[in-house]
């Protein structure tokens, strides 16, 4: 990775998990403008016609190959925004590795926005990973607002685990997804937050097609005075599946607001959710510290654990 | 060998203060297996939890190996040597068997874990990486509990109610695991139970009553007694007085 300097190697690895030039294909943004990028036989990574991001183009029965495309900033006052299309191809079985690093070094705010549609087509499988952090001594805002909208068509199957675990003040983040007939969906979104940090996801997830399927499972650790909030909506249209868990756990003075919906719209629609907001449990505590951890060590593997 | 002095538990009920356990003293002796036994409400538990440092006593001193650790903590306590197994285990989103057991045992060492498991009469590899949260059964969720317990290797180890939601087929192997812990690491075993198979596998049998021991002998003398420890003496049930009830 000579191409990048130690700030750049740092937030990459953050977000993407990347020690080196990752493997596969992969397009690196950095500051708005693009950084590095390499195609393959079967994945196609170009501008798309207005400038304002990329169209990447996975070939039908693509399998067990990987595309990076991690977005860094760390120029004061910036904010990106950035509209990338994944156009996956049947029988697809990839990941996408995405997510977005911010170093803030002075008083004036950095932030990104995301825009991601996905359409999978029939029986494509992918893994989608999005890390978002934001780290830095300056006292500027970091936000952090991504988009996702995904159409999944018949048998697709789209595993989602969104993560933001630290530093970024304020975060937007709106998921839409439809699922067509037979498809699956499976959203894992943690999200940490502390000092006056606020995070709202709102998520729609509509379930059209017989036979879908739809599992959502929230975490969320709020830490200090932040705030949180989440709406849940999902709303089925035929004979499916949906189940929605969110947890929260409050620690400090944090507040946490949740707010999930189900609309069933077809008589054989099965939809069911579950959501607890709370300090950690006493027994809990009290299970790990009778193993011999203290209080502290306690609270901090039970937090690690569930946001794993 | 643990040792409880003039042990006081009370609560604050509506503004006045009720004993739980009064003054209790009692010395374990290192290596024995005790079986507390006693009616609904006698204080049983409560002791357990005193001795882990889970509650904390209102007055007087645990002592284990000639050291006073009534003022430790929960965590120094099993450190020095007891381990607690929770009538009620704590569930959690996130933690496997894997590192549940990993952090009881003080190692990452997958054969060992496994081996641990086994011991208690979980034999899949595919459980390694199961959550230890509520989608697991009774009496799945005891048996962790139980490999928790024994993977601490301690000197004090204390078992509340361990046959709770345990099948009829499990109890007697749990009752032999247990024992074998006892008698091959030279463990003192306390047994919080109802449960005859438990008082028939400890050398001493203890009665609470009131939080107190009023009998402290083999299971063939506490028969009598235990045949007619449904029938107790409390004065009072509730908010009504009786001079009998059956519990």
């Amino acid at each position: 990775m000579n191409a990048f300097d130690k700030l750049d190697k740092e937030l990459l690895r953050a977000v993407a998990d990347l020690e080196g030039i990752p493997k596969g294909a992969f397009n690196i943004r950095k500051n708005g403008a693009l950084l590095a990028r390499e195609c393959n036989a079967n994945i196609e990574i170009e501008n798309n016609a207005k400038g304002t991001g990329i169209i990447i183009r996975i070939k039908a029965n693509t399998r067990n190959e990987s595309v990076h495309i991690p977005v860094i900033l760390s120029q004061a006052g910036l904010y990106d925004v950035v509209e990338n299309d994944f156009i996956i191809g049947e029988n697809c079985d990839v990941a996408i590795i995405a997510g977005c690093g911010i170093h803030c070094g002075s008083d004036q705010q950095e932030g990104h926005a995301g825009i991601h549609s996905f359409h999978l087509a029939r029986n494509a499988r992918v893994r989608y990973v999005e890390k978002h952090i934001a780290i830095g001594d300056g006292s500027g805002k970091r936000a952090l607002n991504p988009t996702t909208k995904v159409q999944l068509d018949s048998g697709a199957h789209l595993e989602m685990e969104l993560t933001q675990l630290g530093g970024v003040d304020e975060a937007l983040r709106v998921n839409e997804v439809v699922v067509d007939e037979g498809a699956s969906l499976q959203i894992i979104e943690k999200v940490m937050t502390a000092k006056r940090q606020t995070a709202t996801s709102q998520t729609s997830i509509l379930l059209r097609g017989k036979g879908a399927r739809s599992n959502m499972i929230s975490r969320s650790v709020i830490r200090d005075d932040s705030r949180q909030v989440l709406y849940a909506v999902m709303e089925a249209m035929a004979p499916c599946f949906g189940h929605i868990e969110c947890d929260a756990i409050i620690m400090d003075r944090g507040t946490n607001e949740t707010v999930p919906s189900l609309k069933a719209l077809h008589p054989d629609a099965e939809l069911t959710h579950e959501a607890s907001i709370g300090k950690i449990a006493d027994e809990q505590l009290m299970k790990l510290m009778s193993l011999g951890l203290s209080y502290d060590e306690a609270v901090n593997r039970i937090i690690q654990s569930f946001l794993k | 060998m643990l040792e409880v002095k003039d042990l006081r538990y009370a609560v604050n009920n509506n503004g006045a203060s009720q004993e739980i356990i009064p003054a209790m003293s009692y010395r374990f002796q290192k290596g024995r297996f005790y079986a507390i036994t006693g009616p609904n409400g006698s204080g049983k538990t409560t002791l357990a939890k005193l001795i882990m440092g889970i509650y904390a006593a209102t007055a007087g001193k645990i002592i284990l190996d000639g050291v006073d650790i009534t003022a430790k903590p929960v965590n120094e306590r099993a450190q020095a040597g007891i381990a607690y197994s929770f009538q009620h285990p704590a569930r959690f989103k996130g933690i496997t068997f894997r590192e549940l057991i990993s952090i009881a045992a003080n190692t990452d060492d997958a054969t060992e874990i496994l081996r641990l498991m086994k011991r208690v009469g979980i034999c899949s590899l595919s459980h390694l990486d199961i959550p230890v949260d509520g989608k697991l059964s009774g009496g799945e969720i005891k048996k962790i509990e139980l490999a928790t317990t024994i993977a601490r290797n301690p000197k004090v180890a204390i078992y509340d109610e361990p046959d709770t939601g345990i099948d009829l087929w499990t109890i007697e192997p749990m009752v032999k695991l247990i024992k074998n812990e006892q008698v091959n690491h030279g463990t003192t075993t306390i047994v919080v139970s109802h449960n005859k198979a438990f008082l028939e596998a400890a050398d001493t049998v203890l009665i609470l009553r009131g939080g107190q021991f009023f009998f402290d002998g083999t299971f063939a003398e506490a028969l009598p007694h235990l045949n007619n420890i449904s029938v107790c003496d409390y004065r009072t049930c509730g908010d009504k007085t009786y001079d009998e009830c059956f519990r």
